[in-house]
């Protein structure tokens, strides 16, 4: 019982101002992926009956047994509205009928990459916010990431039937509640919010809010209710919204509006809000739950619900269900905020055009973005790989934002590393066929115009994780997207059976390019590493490459976590290393650099691929630097991008551009692997004060300036004191009071700090947030169930690096031991080497 | 005591009659392999001439590992072994400077070098400028500094004899990055890929130090049996097969001898041509040599 085709889906994506792109975004359990059931029911890819249960886009075996959404899916959605509605929309539209792409995204942290993925292709997010649990440390994270892409949110407050029958919560309370959710929500927007989007924080009285239950099928907004009461009232529709929420009453002796909770005579008056919309709704459900149920038929009756065959012999919860999901269907109330609220492509490609281009604005292809041209050259962001059901291929999953895709047409397939005019990281390919994503299934199409969602086959091979796809050879990439989390939790695998071996290599490869943040490699004593973002994600991928992408038994080793090489004070001396034939000689001296300048470059407010005059003025203005040295950096590493730079502080070196590239190579590979114990560097800012060079381009070539080049960096960061830092997560618990002594006692156990624990207003649980260091996570969830009887569920998300103060050499501090350990692990000599190692006489 | 010996260009046997009895009383026989190769001689060869075991000193060894080296010169004579001339490459005067701190006693016998030898294509070493590298260009390394030194030899019309460059044993810097330290097979640059790479720089600079019709010399396998010459234009030398390695290029300047040019005819194709070529590459400077004289 499908209700659209894929030609209707086809036809409409051609429509782009009928076209939302949209993510359901949450903290996990908040209730996304049931909510998301009633919009595919609406659609009528599965029976009424089952919504609330089926969870039709956890597509995943261990999705569906575990119960929570590992990777994010895609679906595309058909519907009509009415005239009436439509003419509410800001911005152009084209008849009532609408496209809705909607991405379902995890809501453990230790998958926010797969939120990062789905928000860059979607230009709306419906916020899904547990009624009882309010916001949590992963809805502020999903929200703030939202308002980095320009992204516009909704909100739907879920679960509003715990409120109702577990709490037993009053009118007023339940307001108040959904009052401190909305506020919290707005507070975080008001936050991180972006200056070019404009006011975006919630209403209900707007219509921006909606409340609802996803389990029951129902939900609404102020605006549907105000439909409802506008006529009875007399009013226009916009002002009894207003009117609904807030403090507005309504005396229903004198027929007056008012905003005193009091008459005249000093009588408590029922709040509008309660009175005319949660009543019908408290009355509904009590009457049906209070077994009333001759009551409650003519109450439907009256409310003009109709009843089939069957539905009228249900009794209780399940007459319940049916009645409110008849009564209010949280589709309606979903759709109708989606489409009304969310921008069209077409609005949301204006301001975030420049965004997600890396190019100049005025260049042809951000103009097409801008435009969201579907006759420009092509302009596609792949943001995410997706397995096929042909083991070992992936579909290319992303949006056009410019041009249109087409099945064997030819495109050039930039890499996150493609520099324009250069051919690295470049491949031209054809894209065998163009297929829209649905759930579980996907269906082919000839071609995908801008402003569309698409998956695309026959490109895995030349994308290792996410890229840009283009037509015009000018195009510069759009811009690589930035996680939140870090893998910082890591295990070495291996073959139960030597045999397997290959099938391991191979496994690892698939699994590296399913997944957004997980990062396979190997160390430098030959073992395979598989990193990942907490040991829920770890699992995840274990799971995943044992069963799926290897497919053979494997050997898993302790986890161990990832740390990185820093400096706490200006090198002692200038260092200097000479080069193999002794006739280069670069000097140089380490420093450390500002933390927050550090974090701007890793979280990409500092971008390093912009133009470096633009990239100076903000470093100056907000980071503190001289904005002549800042215009002098040469590179950042590792990887080209990290957070640690060398700067240039010569005067008049005679053919320095030559060496240029090598100084950077030589600078990628120290700052990949530090002296201390092979980890990257971080926050290290390099000053190279002078060059000497040979006359002779043969006598300064790749072979004699980057080992000096990785030598003099190892001499000036070991000068620096190195100092070690750890990852930190930030731990949120959620527990009833009784629990928290517990909390504190394992937390004090493992070098945890406590930043704050509140009680949240209306419910007996408290919210305790913690640093704890992730060394220290390991069996966290265990110990602390252990604890407090089960009563405490954690959360934990990566947070910051930590540097640690103890001395690297010295065994007996914690800093001390890590090294120690993690040399002797990586089959390093024991002893940190000293300065003199990398350093030359003069 | 650390003899230094040039072993010449081509030939075991090109080795001085000092050098051989040098190289006879040494304890130890160290070969540098890797700025040149010796084209008419091997390992076996040599250590049959020699009498005994010859070391090979790759670029590790002579560059990072000298102290092994230096260590034996202490007590003992050690041979130090360079293809061409001791001091023909540059490279050398670090291992001298460090066996002098040392305290080591450095006797250096000379041989005929590329630099010297090149005299054979008739042109006068007299009027050579600085000589220069041409070096593999890469992706991302262009190295076009060898442009401005061309520049100024051709300004006051001196020859240049380009070196071409040679990877003997040079590790796979993608590779060693990731800690492994893998080799990349011997290459050598030919002629033609020389002369692609000048023609290039000049078209990015457009300055004029010479333009694709300028008369060259290629000078292949100098000093060995099928020792080669041509005399052509740039572009012409850009499609030029000139055979095995090794080779060399030399631009000529402006201010062709005589007797030079009588002799370089020997080597082209077409005599009139590239008579025509050198004539009209004189005119290329002489506006501006007219400007200063009148200034």
């Amino acid at each position: 019982m499908v209700n659209f085709t894929v030609d209707q889906i086809r036809a409409l994506m051609d429509d782009v101002t009928n076209v939302r792109n949209m993510s359901v975004i949450a903290h996990v359990d908040h209730g996304k992926s049931t909510l998301t059931d009633s919009l595919v029911q609406r659609a009528g890819i599965i029976s009424a009956g089952k919504a609330g249960e089926a969870r039709y886009t956890d597509t995943r075996k261990d999705e569906q047994e575990r119960g929570i959404t590992i990777k994010s899916t895609a679906i595309s959605l058909y519907a009509e509205m009415t005239d009436e509605d439509v003419k509410e929309i800001e911005g152009e539209t084209n008849g009532n009928k609408f496209l809705i792409n909607l991405i379902d995204s995890p809501g453990h942290v230790d998958f926010s990459s797969e939120v990062t993925a789905a928000l860059r292709v979607t230009d709306g997010a419906l916020v899904v916010v547990d009624t009882v649990e309010g916001v949590c440390v992963q809805t502020e994270t999903v929200l703030r990431q939202s308002l980095g892409e320009r992204i516009k949110p909704v909100l739907i407050i879920n679960k509003v039937d715990r409120a109702i029958l577990e709490l037993q919560v009053d009118k007023e309370e339940l307001y108040q509640t959904f009052l401190r959710t909305i506020e919290s929500v707005n507070v975080v927007i008001s936050t991180y919010q972006d200056q070019v989007l404009g006011d975006v924080q919630v209403y209900p009285y707007k219509g921006t809010v909606a409340f609802g239950s996803g389990l029951h099928g129902w939900a609404f907004t102020i605006r549907e209710f105000a439909t409802k009461y506008a006529k009875k009232f007399g009013v226009d529709r916009l002002k009894m919204m207003q009117r609904l929420w807030g403090d507005n009453y309504f005396n229903p002796k004198s027929k007056k509006w008012t905003n005193k909770g009091t008459d005249h005579n000093g009588q408590a008056l029922e709040r509008s809000f309660n009175m005319f919309v949660l009543d019908p709704i408290f009355k509904l459900i009590n009457t049906i739950m209070n077994g009333k149920t001759e009551v409650a038929r003519n109450m439907v009756e009256k409310l003009g619900i109709q009843l089939k065959g069957d539905e009228k012999d249900l009794e209780g919860k399940q007459l319940m269900k049916v009645v409110m999901r008849k009564f209010l269907p949280a589709a309606d109330a979903m759709l109708e905020m989606i489409i009304i609220h969310l921008p069209s492509p077409v609005t949301a490609q204006k301001y975030r055009a420049e965004l997600l281009y890396e190019g100049p604005k005025d260049d042809a292809n951000c103009i097409a973005i801008k435009n969201c041209d579907p006759k420009a050259d092509l302009m596609l962001y792949v943001s995410k790989m997706v397995p096929t059901s042909d083991k070992g291929r992936f579909y290319a999953f992303g949006r056009v934002f410019a041009g249109t895709v087409k099945s064997g047409m030819k495109v050039r397939i930039q890499g996150p590393n493609y520099v324009p005019g250069k051919k690295e990281d470049l491949f031209v390919k054809a894209i065998q066929r163009t297929v829209l994503m649905m759930g579980r299934f996907v269906e082919a199409i000839d071609d995908c115009p801008a402003g569309n969602i698409v998956g695309m086959v026959g490109i895995d091979q030349y994308l290792l994780k996410s890229g840009t796809l283009t037509t015009s050879e000018s195009a510069y990439n759009l811009k690589v997207m930035k996680f939140s989390v870090s893998p910082v939790v890591e295990v070495a695998v291996d073959v139960k059976n030597g045999n397997d071996l290959p099938k391991l290599v191979e496994g690892l490869k698939r699994l590296s390019k399913s997944d957004p943040c997980v990062l396979c490699y190997m160390s430098p004593s030959g073992e395979h590493i598989v990193a990942a973002t907490g040991e829920l994600h770890l699992e995840v991928c274990l799971q995943d490459l044992e069963q799926d992408h290897a497919g053979v038994p494997l050997k898993v080793s302790p986890p161990v976590v990832s740390y990185r090489e820093t400096v706490s004070t200006e090198s002692s001396k200038v260092a200097l290393s000479k080069s193999p034939n002794k006739h280069n000689r670069i000097y140089l001296k380490a420093q450390p650099m500002d933390a927050e300048c550090a974090l701007a470059i890793e979280d990409g407010k500092i971008d390093v691929r912009a133009d470096v005059k633009v990239r100076a003025r903000i470093m100056a203005d907000d980071y503190g630097w001289d904005v002549s040295d800042a215009r002098k950096i040469w590179c950042f590493g590792p990887d080209g991008q990290g957070p640690n730079v060398v700067v240039d502080q010569t005067k008049a070196v005679q053919y320095l551009n030559e060496i240029k590239d090598h100084v950077n190579a030589g600078f990628q590979w120290a700052t990949k692997e530090g002296p201390v114990i092979g980890e990257q560097m971080r926050g290290i800012r390099y000053n190279m004060l002078d060059v000497t060079l040979h006359a002779d381009a043969i006598h300064r070539g790749a072979g004699q300036i980057m080992p000096t080049m990785r030598r003099v960096t190892f001499a000036a960061m070991l000068l620096a004191e190195p100092k070690i830092q750890e990852p930190v997560f930030l731990v949120e618990v959620q527990c009833p009071e009784n629990a928290i002594g517990g909390i504190y006692s394992v937390l004090n156990k493992k070098r945890g700090q406590i930043v704050s624990e509140e009680q949240r207003p209306g419910t007996p649980l408290f919210t305790v947030k913690a640093y704890l260091p992730v060394n220290e996570s390991f069996g966290f969830n265990g110990e602390l169930r252990q604890a407090t009887g089960g009563q405490a569920f954690p959360q934990m998300i990566f947070d910051h690096w930590a540097t640690m103060t103890g001395d690297v050499t010295d065994k007996t501090s914690k800093a001390g031991q890590i090294v120690f350990d993690t040399r002797k692990r990586r089959g390093l000599k024991e002893e940190v080497p000293g300065y003199e190692e990398y350093y030359d006489r003069l | 005591m650390l003899y230094m010996i040039g072993l010449g260009l081509a030939y075991p046997t090109d080795i001085t009659v000092r050098g051989l009895e040098a190289v006879k009383k040494c304890k130890k026989v160290f070969l540098e392999a890797y700025t040149s190769i010796l084209m008419a001689a091997d390992k076996e060869s040599l250590e049959q001439l020699y009498g005994k075991e010859v070391i090979l000193a790759d670029r590790e060894l002579v560059e990072s590992g000298s102290d092994k080296i230096l260590e034996d010169a202490k007590d003992e004579d050690v041979a130090f072994l360079v293809v061409g001339d001791v001091f023909g490459a540059t490279t050398h005067t670090d291992l001298v400077i460090r066996a002098r701190e040392l305290g080591i006693k450095v006797e250096c016998i000379h041989n005929a070098s590329v630099m010297n030898a090149v005299g054979a294509c008739g042109l006068q070493l007299y009027k050579f400028g600085q000589a220069v590298s041409i070096v593999f260009f890469t992706d991302s390394w262009r190295p076009d500094s060898f442009y401005d030194k061309i520049m100024e030899n051709r300004r006051i019309g001196l020859h240049t004899l380009l070196l071409l460059d040679i990877k003997v044993k040079e590790p796979d810097f993608k590779e060693l990055m990731k800690g492994h330290l893998v080799y990349e097979p011997p290459r050598y640059m030919s002629v033609a890929q020389c002369c692609e790479e000048l023609l290039e720089v000049e078209e990015k600079r457009k300055e004029g130090a010479y333009t694709p019709e300028t008369p060259c010399v290629a000078v292949s396998r100098l000093g060995g049996a099928t020792q080669a010459f041509k005399a052509a234009t740039l572009k012409q030398l850009s499609e030029y097969d000139a055979g095995e390695p090794l080779h060399s290029v030399v631009m000529l300047g402006h201010q062709v001898h005589d007797l030079e040019l009588e002799y370089l005819l020997e080597f082209s194709d077409d005599k009139e041509a590239f008579k025509a070529a050198v004539a009209k590459d004189q005119k290329l400077f002489e506006k501006e040599e007219k400007e200063e004289k009148t200034a």
